[in-house]
């Protein structure tokens, strides 16, 4: 029984990376409307950026907030250069276009670090028993981060005028460009929260297992299930996703196979698009 | 000298099989799909296994190609309907399962030793024939496809599948379902990469489930887009690009020797990216594209 | 179609052929022997790739140094695999096509060895390979003897790993492998040879790479109350698990191999969580001077012990037995000769030398045995090597050797 709660808290662990992944997959999905491939390579380099900042500040925290601003200033500009031009052209050209960025951005990591694997040095320490269940305190502090995260995000989007803003371009960008609203700086807004948004997860990520040049992309597929699983541009349901995903990973695979683990996120979003396309929380958009 | 260039005519030709059917699916019905190194795996092992149990060499071939439109059937039933880039996950997925089963699956598929061995198509003759001969089948097939091709976008059909890329609303309100054309354009496409799939694992003699990773899917995207989609001149010439960047880098140290060999693989993959940026935002329409269209 | 196929064709040809067309000028000349370091600089094996080829051209500029191998110098020509076995197999045709060398070093994982083994079997050449597959042995991939590897074998390294549990005096072994031939090639070796015993393992597991957790693995395993967990696994994987498993508490130990647990794993975790862990490793030989000879060129090269990659080491000890092979074969020896030349420098008869420069002066006196640098180096009718092996305990953040295993 403990052994099942244990799964099950890993499971949200990992399901809490996917879900910050998902959540900046279905931001940019909700407003700029296409699947941007890049998310997984823009929490590489927001790992990357902390490994640096936390070299020469010598503090993790504040190496991570430089990560966060190094993957919020590298969305903005990927928006800027690549996606902004793009603006009215099919979402396939989008898409395309943030692959070729993937793996550019990749390339660029492994021409800069290498591609020897670097760690963050956190303390490494024995658990605490909760309840008998064996609990990291990094872990809650992870969790923590990952639901303030979501939390100021929230509050972003709900609460700030240019959060009201955003809403209105997700819901109906013609309807909001009549009313006045200016795209531009709804796309600048959206592209640095979702840039930090990866970050984020990406250095969490990193901190939990390795930093490599190909740590992001790997988690980009399951990233994908989650937004797509909990309703495509529903942010609370990218993060449910995530979790759903994740545990369902940690608890599934002992009876599957472990080596079907990645498997498992493939076959949950086939079910959804199957059954119901719209998603955990979508409204029902022009999936069909 | 020759061998290396005729090595690289047959892989040319390999990935011209591929990109032919990848530009069937996106060139010309708009259909994303992510998944095509699936089905070129599926081809190959299939044949592969055929081939290592007694089966003749034509014969194996033949079913590589038929596996892997089979196996193309049940994902288009589920995702087929779905939002174009909805299709495009989902088949990015599917490719990544029929990977993971050939990795997981050892009893049929020998699993991660790979299958070594698998024999040549033309038993008995020297190593070079053998590569001249595989050339010549190589290019036949590719011909062959060509010429389908043309017969295809010439027919009917073509000029429906022309409409589902261009307008799919227009055409389901012409009382077509465009489902149905659309999943004949998968199976088609399927069918060329496992033939695909067959030929590779014969000429290179031993494949293991690392070969077919995502990574080759999207070097096939970016030969039919570089090239120009929708044109089947684009895409032959996609993949003319493709293979010359490929194999071409290799001698880029020679004339730029103070590029360490490290950074040799990261520039490779970053100009693929770079290519892939650029071309979907100053020349959407390829090399060979059509200015009049989109 | 705006142009037609053998336009495309003559198209192709024309780029490539002006692309190659400097290299062919100076084809075959008296005074060089051409060989390709063949590495995987990315994917799976960029950890080890780049170390491993700048060890291939250390060596070759050492040989060179010293006067050059039976009247001449190396010529390096070094390729990415990309640790992919299509990218592998059209690097190799590049190296014997256009570069025309006499033979290929360092293939790392199996994939790639037994992809280009064909292509060197054809043109002749001997391949050198870093990869444990048994099948690399044997025909059909060695039906021409020209594969030699540098690297224990799984199966042996398996047995290695059953010596070592069984003198240490485990009794419930549990396995953890990496999905991958080597990985599993390891553990199904250590099975093999713990049954053969008597024994019985306690519960394996298989596992995918790049996991934001292995929890699940972990738990499955240590729910069956293991005293050893035997690893098949590489550096990024066993940081993370040895992560985790230190978080449950657990208190059981470790078998891995050295290519993993290696200095860098203890630097990624610290001493306290890699205290105790048994690192097995086919014998670098620490003490030997073939070994300071090779960690002096990796420090330089990298700023890294050598000790943290093996397989450089490998790769190390390819260039200087090539080079003393062409040394004994004398002037002007075409590869067939030389390549027979290699079970005498390297095998177990002869004056003992550890570098090129020695080996070289020795060869005027009689037969020698280089001691390398990996191993001792001693090849079998395979083409294989059978190093002994070293059991490392990790003891304050660093590996320190207990004791040695033959099998």
């Amino acid at each position: 029984m403990t052994g099942f709660a244990e799964l099950l808290f890993s499971g949200l662990m990992s399901g809490l990376i996917i879900g910050l992944a998902g959540l900046a997959v279905t931001l940019v999905f909700g407003i700029a409307r296409f699947s941007n491939a890049a998310t997984g390579d823009t929490m590489t380099l927001g790992a990357y950026g902390a490994l640096v900042g936390s070299a020469f500040t010598g503090s993790v925290i504040l190496g991570s907030l430089i990560g966060l601003a190094a993957g919020a200033l590298a969305s903005v500009v990927s928006y800027l250069l690549v996606f902004r031009p793009l603006q009215g052209r099919s979402p396939i050209s989008s898409l395309l276009a943030s692959i070729g960025l993937a793996f550019f951005i990749r390339a660029i990591i492994g021409l800069v670090f290498g591609h020897d694997q670097n760690v963050f040095q956190l303390d490494i320490v024995r658990p605490i028993k909760f309840a008998g269940i064996r609990i990291q305190p990094n872990d809650l502090k992870f969790a923590a981060v990952a639901i303030s995260t979501l939390a100021v995000v929230f509050i972003i989007l709900h609460l700030t005028p240019i959060g009201r803003r955003m809403r209105a371009v997700a819901d109906n960008p013609l309807l909001a460009k009549v009313s006045g609203i200016s795209p531009r700086p709804v796309m600048l807004a959206l592209w640095s929260i979702a840039g930090a948004v990866s970050a984020i997860a990406g250095i969490i990520l990193g901190m939990k297992t390795v930093v490599s040049p190909e740590s992001g992309w790997e988690m980009l597929l399951p990233a994908f299930a989650a937004a797509v699983l909990g309703g495509i541009g529903h942010p609370i349901g990218a993060i449910v996703g995530g979790l759903l995903i994740g545990v369902a990973q940690e608890l599934a695979t002992p009876f599957v196979g472990f080596t079907y683990k990645i498997a498992v996120s493939f076959i949950v979003l086939l079910l959804v698009l199957l059954i119901r396309p719209k998603g955990l929380f979508g409204r029902s958009e022009g999936v069909r | 000298m020759e061998a290396y260039l005729i090595a690289i005519g047959i892989f040319a030709g390999i990935y011209l099989l591929l990109a032919l059917g990848l530009n069937l699916q996106f060139g010309m019905t708009g259909l994303i799909n992510f998944g095509h190194v699936g089905f070129f795996c599926i081809g190959a092992y299939t044949s592969a296994l055929l081939a290592t149990n007694g089966v003749p060499v034509a014969l194996s071939l033949a079913a590589g190609g038929f596996a892997a439109m089979l196996a193309a059937w049940p994902l288009g039933v589920v995702s087929i309907r779905l939002r174009e880039d909805y299709f495009a996950i989902a088949s990015l997925g599917f490719s990544e399962i029929v990977r993971l089963v050939v990795t997981s699956e050892g009893w049929l598929t020998k699993g991660v030793q790979g299958i070594p061995g698998i024999p040549r198509i033309f038993p008995g003759v020297s190593s070079q024939m053998q590569s001249m001969l595989m050339f010549g089948l190589v290019m036949v097939l590719c011909l062959l496809a060509i010429l389908a091709m043309r017969r295809i976008v010439k027919s009917p059909f073509g000029r429906m599948i022309e409409a589902i890329r261009d307008n799919e609303e227009a055409v389901r309100s012409l009382g077509k379902e465009p489902a149905g054309f659309k999943m004949q354009v998968l199976l088609l496409g399927s069918l060329l990469a496992g033939v695909a799939g067959g030929l590779y694992a014969h000429y290179i003699g031993y494949i293991s489930p690392d070969q077919f990773i995502p990574f080759i899917t999207f070097q096939i995207w970016m030969a039919i887009i570089m090239g120009g989609v929708g044109r089947i001149s684009g895409t032959v010439a996609g993949v003319i690009i493709l293979m010359t960047f490929l194999e071409g880098s290799r001698f880029l140290r020679d004339v730029a020797p103070f590029i360490p060999e490290v950074a040799m693989a990261s520039i490779r993959l970053g100009v693929i990216g770079l290519a892939l940026m650029l071309f979907t935002i100053y020349r959407p329409q390829g090399l060979m594209g059509d200015y009049t269209k989109r | 179609m705006k142009f037609n196929r053998r336009q495309t064709l003559a198209g192709l040809t024309a780029l490539l052929g002006t692309a190659a067309m400097p290299r062919l000028s100076f084809a075959q000349d008296a005074g060089v022997l051409r060989i390709g370091a063949l590495n995987p600089i990315t994917g799976a094996g960029a950890p080890y790739g780049s170390g491993m080829q700048k060890m291939i051209l250390q060596a070759a500029k050492l040989v060179n140094d010293a006067g050059g191998a039976g009247g001449r110098t190396l010529e390096v020509f070094a390729e990415d695999t990309q640790t992919q076995p299509q990218a592998a197999v059209l690097a190799a045709k590049k190296l014997i096509e256009v570069n025309k060398v006499n033979a290929i070093l360092g293939t790392w994982s199996s994939g790639i060895s037994l992809a280009v083994m064909p292509l060197t079997n054809e043109a002749g050449i001997p391949l050198f390979n870093t990869s444990g597959a048994p099948a690399l042995s044997v025909a059909p991939a060695n039906e021409k003897h020209l594969g030699y590897r540098f690297q224990a074998t799984n199966d042996r390294f398996g047995r290695a790993f059953a010596k070592i549990a069984e003198k240490e005096g485990f009794k419930r072994p549990a396995t953890m492998a990496f999905n991958n031939a080597s990985g599993i090639g390891n553990t199904e070796g250590f099975r093999k040879a713990w049954e053969a015993n008597g024994g019985e393992v306690v519960a394996s597991v298989v596992y995918e790479p790049s996991q934001p957790s292995y929890r699940a693995e972990l738990q499955k395993v240590l729910d069956a109350k293991p005293d050893v967990i035997i690893m098949g696994s590489y550096l990024a994987d066993t940081t993370v698990i040895l992560r985790e498993w230190y978080q449950t508490g657990e208190e059981n130990k470790w078998i891995i191999p050295a290519w993993a647990a290696n200095p860098k794993l203890a630097e990624a975790l610290g001493p306290d969580v890699v205290e105790g862990i048994i690192a097995v490793d086919s014998i670098s030989n620490e003490g030997s001077p073939a070994f300071a000879a090779y960690d002096a060129a990796y420090q330089e090269a990298l700023g890294q012990p050598g000790l943290s990659n093996v397989y450089a080491a490998m790769t190390w000890d390819m260039v200087i037995v090539l080079a003393l092979a062409m040394e004994a074969a004398g002037p002007g020896a075409d590869i067939a000769a030389i390549t027979a030349k290699l079970h005498e420098v390297a095998g177990p008869d002869g004056t003992k030398v550890s570098t090129f420069a020695e080996g070289k002066e020795a060869l005027k006196s009689g037969p020698i045995n280089y001691e390398g640098a990996s191993s001792v180096l001693d090849f079998d009718e395979f083409g294989d090597v059978t190093p002994d092996f070293s059991a490392s305990v990790f003891t304050g953040g660093e590996a320190k050797r207990n004791y040695i295993v033959k099998i």
